[in-house]
């Protein structure tokens, strides 16, 4: 096992060079490329002043060596075991504590390593809040996919995923932005960034004025929830869809009645109240409990706190959190629905071949109940497939995070990336290239391990 | 879509390559992309003909020209010949390989010819036709049903600019106008070449390079492999949009650049399926008697190996043609995409730099990318479900 896991690490090695070779030879190789005069260019300056600050650059950087002379620098740099130089530049000796440098933004003038540990717990922040959704709702839809095989729900969910897969991030944000952040329609969520300017002085905590306050939240909030569920456990399904479709009906006509006056039309209340009653009549009548009992009481949580600041009082300060929360909700639903599409086919796939298996039929016909079936033997033994594919999501997530991130102005790794690069920030741009490398590769690893730990059969002795 | 409602009655003689295609398309969500697929395809051809300024015909004191016609350009009249040749090729029934020949010897001469005698006028005022028009100049005028170019700011009527969908009295525009007052649907049928093109040809080199080294890869296995997957892997550790960043950021930008690094980027998925295939294929006896038999090794991987690998990288490929688009139109979308003609994700970020909301701008371009990428992606859903054994076993 050790010797395997060295020998991954060791081969990272390679690869690592490779990609920061790759993305070294597209830079240098461009035209263009990097020089001083491309970082100098668009600054309007005089003649010596220009020649002085190209110089600088040039010094600073290294940028007038060949393109291989630069990269073996930089690499140099890099590496926590290599060459030392003394001030004047000449070769000092070889040292194998040196410690890595990743060398300072172009752009920024401050070090990569202040930039990066900047940027990083924000993407973080959303990775980590997206992920667990992404799991939790893929399982809970592609294991009733699977167990439900060629029902209406199979179809209709497999055929809904595959369409939320192919719709394009951006368009999504682009469209929630536009519709639920800017003054045109309902102005629900802010557009960008990730907490207002007044948040930052204001307490970590929501805060209300009086006791009766809070009371009265506590209570119609619990009260509104618990109606709610109560009521999608009712088991007659065309009165659970009446009911829910005539609450569609009451919240698309206070929509539409939100709506600022020049938008408003007798079409827009129709479809806004006929789009809502569908939604929400289709959620009720639903077969699937668990969908209905999480729809539901997401609407009765909603409408407990719609009353509760109805009849509250007192000043209510917000507070950090909330308003972080209150931020976060749009990004977050343009990152997750995109892998939990993606991953609620891969469960449905990894389940179905589990659940037509031969040891499944055995535990079956033991008389083993439906429900352990399926949790203890089945869905323990699908989780592989979504093992090897949380190694993708990390690039992934990054990757996607870069639209989100450009769309909503978040300043996270993705923004900083896009920025680097239109800004040809060498330095920034083979930092950015190597983290990313390095934590695929090591996600990659990591789910190597996991796969041996989920199965027996696997080792790498 | 997934059920597995195969065919029974096949014919016997057919192959299985035939036999495979036929239960792609028997399928309801195969179909249903095909058709959205060919109907991009046929406004795409014709798009000088759906949406143009230049009026299809006119006759001026009983003299007939059509400004439509004079005023294509060589890459119009391109796109027009091949079309024209596959269309023709289609009826000729040639064996697959005589197809893609005589398709790219026609494609190329065309392109050479059309660029050496087709000379567009150099200055187009768009406006002439609607002031003569206006002022009871012509006789009579057939104008193509989208009366507006791409670039047509509609410039002579001082009130153009943003409009919603249907609001103007004047003028119709189907799906609004963007802040120059250039027509929505006119730019959004002009850019569905590039949206077609980017998949078609992007991917075409994406499976080219992976079949090449992933049929190495999987068939000589060994230090060839080692060295090999250290390439896939160089390629696939860093995000694929960060690495398209950095490609297209550097280099100059143009729709054949973007194409050739789109492609570039994109091998690494399709040299990993190759190389699974080959390496369980090359155990296999026709292989070995193809090898004895002392075929050289082009023959061997590309002839007896290649087509008997074919399914998963095909299905690989219709993911793959999706997620090009969707690349090209994120290119765009964060600026970085073509300047001067309008692709969908460009068409995209417009709506997000301009200062107001407008619905129409970025809803019905975004809605023209989803349904793209959707029909190619319920494509290969169909492949990957008629190919896969299991299903078909179990059911």
């Amino acid at each position: 096992m050790y010797t395997y896991i060295v020998r991954r690490l060791l081969l990272m090695i390679p690869t690592l060079l490779g990609i920061t070779l790759v993305v070294f030879i597209v830079m240098a190789s461009a035209p263009g490329g990097i020089s001083a005069q491309s970082l100098v260019e668009g600054q309007n300056l005089e003649p010596q002043a220009k020649k002085a600050l190209e110089d600088y650059y040039n010094k600073l950087y290294g940028l007038d060596s060949p393109a291989p002379i630069q990269y073996l620098r930089w690499l140099n740099n890099v590496s926590p075991v290599g060459f030392t130089f003394d001030e004047a530049g000449n070769l000092d000796g070889f040292s194998l504590f040196k410690g890595s440098d990743l060398g300072k933004s172009f752009r920024y003038g401050r070090p990569v390593t202040d930039l990066i540990a900047e940027r990083v717990p924000i993407t973080a922040l959303l990775n980590i809040i997206s992920i667990p959704i992404i799991y939790i709702i893929a399982v809970a839809i592609g294991v009733r996919a699977a167990t439900q095989r060629g029902q209406s729900f199979d179809v209709g969910s497999s055929a809904m995923m595959l369409g939320l897969w192919s719709i394009p991030t951006m368009l999504t944000g682009v469209l929630l932005i536009g519709f639920f952040a800017s003054d045109q329609y309902w102005h629900w969520f802010p557009t960008s960034g990730l907490n207002d300017r007044v948040a930052l002085d204001m307490v970590f905590l929501p805060h209300w004025g009086s006791l009766s306050d809070i009371l009265i939240l506590i209570f119609s909030v619990l009260f509104a929830t618990a109606f709610f569920i109560w009521m999608s456990r009712w088991s007659k399904p065309y009165t659970r869809a009446a009911c829910f479709a005539v609450i569609g009906l009451l919240a698309g006509f206070f929509m539409a009645d939100a709506l600022p006056e020049k938008e408003q039309g007798l079409i827009t209340y129709l479809m806004i109240t006929s789009l809502a009653a569908a939604l929400f009549g289709a959620v009720a009548y639903a077969q699937y409990s668990v969908l209905r009992v999480f729809f539901m009481g997401l609407v009765g949580l909603g409408i407990g706190f719609i009353v509760a600041f109805y009849f509250q009082e007192g000043p209510f300060v917000r507070g950090f959190l909330l308003d972080r929360a209150w931020h976060l909700v749009l990004p977050i639903i343009c990152l997750t629905y995109g892998g939990f599409a993606f991953l609620s086919k891969l469960t449905r796939t990894a389940m179905l071949e589990n659940l037509l298996s031969d040891y499944a039929r055995t535990a079956k016909a033991k008389g083993v109940s439906d429900n352990d079936v399926l949790w203890r033997h089945v869905f323990r033994n699908s989780l592989l497939p979504l093992i090897t594919v949380s190694a993708s999501l990390l690039p992934s997530l990054l990757g996607g995070s870069v639209i989100v991130e450009s769309i909503f102005s978040i300043d996270g790794m993705g923004k900083l990336a896009v920025e680097a690069v239109k800004g040809r920030d060498r330095e920034l741009v083979l930092s950015i290239t190597l983290i990313s490398g390095l934590l695929t590769l090591l996600s990659y690893l990591i789910a190597d391990l996991c796969y041996a730990i989920a199965d027996p059969r696997v080792s790498y002795e | 879509m997934s059920s597995a409602d195969t065919p029974t009655a096949r014919s016997a003689g057919a192959s299985y390559g035939k036999k495979i295609m036929h239960d792609v398309f028997s399928r309801f969500g195969a179909k249903l992309g095909l058709t959205w697929i060919a109907v991009i395809a046929f406004v795409a051809v014709f798009a000088p003909f759906l949406a143009n300024s230049h009026p299809l015909l006119l006759s001026i004191n009983g003299e007939v020209s059509s400004p439509a016609l004079s005023f294509l350009t060589s890459g119009d009249v391109t796109v027009l010949g091949v079309f024209i040749c596959a269309v023709a090729l289609y009826f000729l029934r040639l064996s697959f390989t005589k197809n893609i020949v005589v398709l790219a010897v026609v494609g190329g001469g065309i392109a050479l010819l059309s660029i050496i005698f087709v000379n567009p006028p150099q200055l187009t005022v768009y406006e002439q036709y609607r002031v003569n028009e206006s002022a009871a100049n012509y006789d009579w005028v057939i104008r193509a049903p989208i009366p507006y170019s791409p670039k047509d700011y509609i410039r002579e009527q001082g009130d153009t600019g943003l409009e919603a969908p249907l609001s103007n009295e004047h003028r119709s525009h189907l799906m609004g106008t963007e802040e120059n007052g250039a027509d929505v649907l006119s730019r959004m049928i002009h850019a569905s070449r590039i949206a077609l093109a980017i998949g078609f040809i992007a991917t075409g080199i994406a499976l080219f390079i992976g079949v090449i080294l992933g049929g190495l890869m999987g068939y000589f296995s060994g230090v060839v492999d080692m060295i090999g997957m250290r390439l896939v892997e160089i390629f696939e550790a860093v995000p694929t949009l960060f690495l398209l960043l950095i490609f297209v950021a550097f280099f100059e930008r143009s729709l054949y650049v973007m194409m050739i690094i789109i492609g570039v980027t994109g091998w690494p998925g399709y040299a990993r399926y190759v190389r699974a295939e080959f390496l369980r294929l090359r155990q296999q006896e026709f292989v070995q008697a193809a090898i004895v038999c002392g075929l050289p090794l082009r023959s061997v991987l590309f002839r007896h190996m290649l087509p008997n690998g074919m399914a998963p990288i095909l299905v690989a490929a219709s993911f793959g043609v999706a997620s090009a688009i969707l690349a090209e139109a994120t290119l765009s979308f964060l600026g970085l995409g073509l300047v001067d003609n309008p692709s969908w994700g460009q068409m995209l970020n417009q709506s997000v730099q301009s200062s107001t909301f407008n619905w129409w701008m970025a809803a019905f371009p975004g809605g023209a990318i989803f349904l793209t990428v959707f029909a190619y992606n319920l494509i290969g859903e169909s492949m990957r479900d008629a190919i896969d054994p299991h299903l078909k076993r179990k059911s």
